[in-house]
């Protein structure tokens, strides 16, 4: 039985300049917004859109990721026939090979797609916070005609050297492709999320595939083929909300968007576009009697006895009275002992902050950096992590980490 | 650490009734089960005893219901939420059995005479009895190894606690000899002071259920306790089973109300969920969201709540809405309950879906809350 659509997720993301946060985890599997994690996203995002076949692509310190996808219950993907399937690199009768690049990891995972016998594949991204129905993106396919086409989002001028960018005529048809150029000629940038026909697709992959010279990537190898063929590309125009969360800055400012849906378009509270994730299991929050808690995000078995302004809370924080937490991102499990001062930060998985510490800082003349702290470390009490710190050791009673 | 439950010798299955004591909370259970009736922010009766079941290798579980099920049935599902969805044993509801015209099930010994040829089927050695009135986080295990140690027919639980004024007229307490064997179980204990009260949860093995079931019926007993224990302490030996952890007791509104009110004491409620997690039905709420200007203190708060305004000394399911304005104090808001802009509400219970509309004013008082039921508009 042939399925209309597949979605085939790359999740081998690095996400080496997140380092303190994904020293131990791949990047698509870090700590996002109160309850979820990354890749909650474009799965939810599939199960919305009727995408019920996922094929996710690890390779990098795959363990948490491979744990928290399980039989893909929480996402409604434990399916009898399709469901989400963790594809990591394997043995082959001709050797093994690690996945060279995002086309390769495709191209070695062609006998699983084909099971499906799908008609068109979508590429998606484990690396983005993004909510986006990919069943208007394949209607707009379908409609014209596309064997390949590209979600992309409209970005300031200035800032377009900085991504793929595509050049389109008046029907949306992509007639050039720049990858970060110095002077662009069109500022839609590519989000990395593709559909293809997949006859096409695998044509273009196994060719890929038998030319030593390639990288082996979509954006630098099989687009440009694509192109030099004439095949028909189509951009898409997507205008919801979309952040590539690559760095510390864009991470943290992305949870931070979190707490102003109406204004970020960042809507984890929308009925109708659920984002769903694994359950932690822990009782329900516990705001104590000299809480005090102004706009906040605070989840499931948080006690919380401090003050917390402007901040992403996670499962099972501790913060003791009289810890000050301000627009900073506490992630699961940390305690913040009393007296600790936490401000604009992002502080990772079962930290314990001494009392009196601080870490990181409101900008000041703007000098704006998020400090960080990587997961599992101990901060001495009153010591001090300055707000471009990055620390992924355990900083002793007192000492200074700048 | 919990004790597992392994192997044939001492393995055990649950039998959970889940509408005991239905009488005894009216306005909870107008349209749902003692079991279905929610709890501590996010859970209903029933999780407490099916995760301590599951935590300790009890896999095989029969939940024998009587009337009002659909709301517990849409709670359980597969039993999927406490790792009870198995290909043998699992969760397994037994409604009343319908042949010509469904007969409802007066006593626990005529539940059970409906599930002997199931009882018989099983390979479990022992057999654990329970209800859904008390909220615990138990260890069945050591139950287990206490009873098959001390060479005891059944083995009862007990903590010892003043009976709550809603149970006056329906209760058990225990009268042991120095070793803890039961002399007297008596019912309806209405003196006050601390008593040795029964949480309704004994063991025994299985075929000698079986046997007693099948005795009892051809005398037309229905009780298990009054009629089956109580009568028979000089010939059946039953010990006691000291609980010393932390038990939530439902007898009534009020202690419904208290119990909730009593987790706002962190001591409680880490005393309640230190043990193994306890689960439930999974809702996918968001984070829950305070908003600029809300003011929340000494509360307990489940995912999925958006506070504008003030609260203070409640416990908020899933999904309560406060708005801008409203005050909320000493409230036990069951999940999605609105609470309308400049809304006041004290002492009240809302149950589900209740919404208060703006700037009305409604208050009971600590010994006597207001509750609100199902979808009610105020």
């Amino acid at each position: 039985m042939a399925k209309e659509l597949i979605a085939m997720l790359l999740a081998g993301g690095q996400g080496s300049r997140l380092y303190a946060l994904t020293e131990k985890l791949a990047k698509p599997a870090v700590p996002f917004g109160g309850k979820y994690r990354i890749i909650d996203f474009p799965l939810s995002n599939c199960v919305n859109s009727g995408i019920d076949t996922v094929g996710v692509l690890t390779q990098y310190q795959p363990l948490v990721l491979n744990e928290y996808i399980g039989n893909g219950q929480p996402w409604d993907l434990d399916r009898l026939y399709g469901g989400v399937h963790v594809l990591p690199p394997y043995q082959k009768a001709k050797g093994s090979d690690w996945y060279k690049g995002t086309a390769n990891a495709i191209y070695q995972n062609i006998s699983f797609i084909e099971r499906y016998d799908p008609k068109y594949v979508i590429i998606l991204s484990g690396d983005q916070i993004c909510k986006q129905d990919y069943s208007d993106f394949l209607k707009f396919h379908k409609e014209k005609g596309a064997e390949f086409s590209v979600a992309v989002m409209e970005v300031p001028w200035e800032e377009a050297p900085r991504f793929g960018l595509m050049v389109t005529d008046e029907n949306d048809r992509i007639t050039e492709f720049q990858e970060k150029p110095k002077n662009p000629k069109s500022n839609l940038a590519s989000m990395g999320i593709y559909i293809f026909n997949w006859d096409v697709l695998k044509k273009y992959l196994e060719e890929d595939e038998a030319d030593p010279n390639s990288e082996n990537d979509f954006g630098n190898n099989i687009i440009p083929n694509l192109l030099r063929d004439g095949r028909a590309m189509y951009a898409y125009h997507f205008d919801g909300y979309w952040k590539d969360v690559g760095t510390i800055s864009s991470l943290w400012e992305a949870n931070m968007e979190v707490l102003d849906p109406e204004n970020s378009g960042m809507d984890v509270f929308d009925e109708h576009w659920k984002i769903y994730s694994r359950n932690s299991g822990l009782p329900a929050q516990k705001i104590g009697t000299r809480a005090v808690v102004e706009n906040a995000m605070i989840t499931e078995g948080c006690v919380i006895d401090g003050n917390i302004k402007h901040s992403v809370i996670f499962a099972g924080v501790t913060v003791e009275e009289g810890a000050e937490v301000e627009d900073a991102v506490v992630m699961g499990g940390t305690v913040i002992k009393r007296g600790a001062v936490v401000k604009h930060c992002i502080v990772a998985e079962n930290v314990v902050i001494g009392e009196g510490a601080k870490v990181g800082a409101m900008p000041q003349d703007g000098e704006n950096g998020v400090a960080t702290v990587g997961s599992g470390v101990k901060i001495g009490a009153g010591a001090v992590v300055g707000p471009k710190a990055m620390v992924r050791h355990d900083v002793k009673e007192g000492a200074v980490e700048c | 650490m919990l004790t597992m439950v392994t192997g044939k010798e001492g393995s055990a299955l649950g039998i959970i009734f889940p509408n005991s004591y239905d009488n005894l909370v009216p306005e909870l259970v107008a349209e749902r089960t003692v079991a279905s009736i929610p709890f501590a922010g996010r859970y209903r009766m029933i999780d407490f005893m099916l995760s301590s079941m599951a935590h300790c290798g009890i896999d095989n579980v029969s939940v024998i219901v009587r009337r009002n099920y659909h709301s517990l049935m849409d709670h359980l599902g597969s039993g999927r939420e406490w790792d009870l969805s198995r290909k043998r044993g699992g969760l397994n509801m037994v409604p009343p059995y319908a042949e010509r015209n469904v007969k409802m099930y007066s006593g626990r010994v005529d539940a059970m005479s409906s599930i002997l040829s199931y009882l018989k089927d099983q390979k479990e050695q022992y057999v654990i009895l329970a209800d859904t009135i008390v909220a615990v986080n138990f260890d069945f295990g050591d139950l287990i190894a206490k009873h098959k140690a001390s060479g005891a027919d059944v083995t009862v639980v007990y903590n010892e606690s003043e009976i709550p004024e809603g149970a006056r007229n329906d209760n058990y307490t225990l009268v042991l000899d120095e070793n803890g064997r039961v002399k007297e179980l008596l019912s309806g204990d209405y003196r006050p002071g601390k008593r040795n009260l029964c949480m309704n949860i004994y063991v025994l093995e299985r075929e000698h259920l079986i046997q007693l079931v099948q005795d009892a019926m051809v005398r037309g007993i229905v009780y298990f306790e009054r009629d089956i224990l109580a009568r028979n302490l000089n010939l059946l030996n039953v010990q006691s089973y000291k609980y010393e952890g932390y038990v939530a007791r439902i007898a009534d509104l009020k202690s419904y109300f208290d119990e909730n009110m009593r987790l706002l004491d962190t001591e409680n409620l880490n005393a309640l969920f230190k043990g193994a997690p306890i689960y439930t039905k999974i809702r996918d709420d968001n984070p829950t969201r305070y908003i600029m200007g809300s003011k929340v203190t000494n509360s307990l708060v489940a995912d999925g709540c958006t506070i504008e305004g003030e609260v203070e000394n409640c416990v908020l399911f899933r999904g309560v809405t406060v708005k801008k304005g409203a005050k909320v104090k000493n409230c036990v808001l069951m999940q999605d309950t609105v609470v309308e802009a400049d809304a006041k509400v004290e002492y009240v219970v809302t149950d589900k879906n209740v919404r208060i509309t703006a700037a009305k004013e409604l208050s009971g008082t600590d010994t006597f809350p207001v509750y609100v039921a199902k979808y009610h508009v105020v």
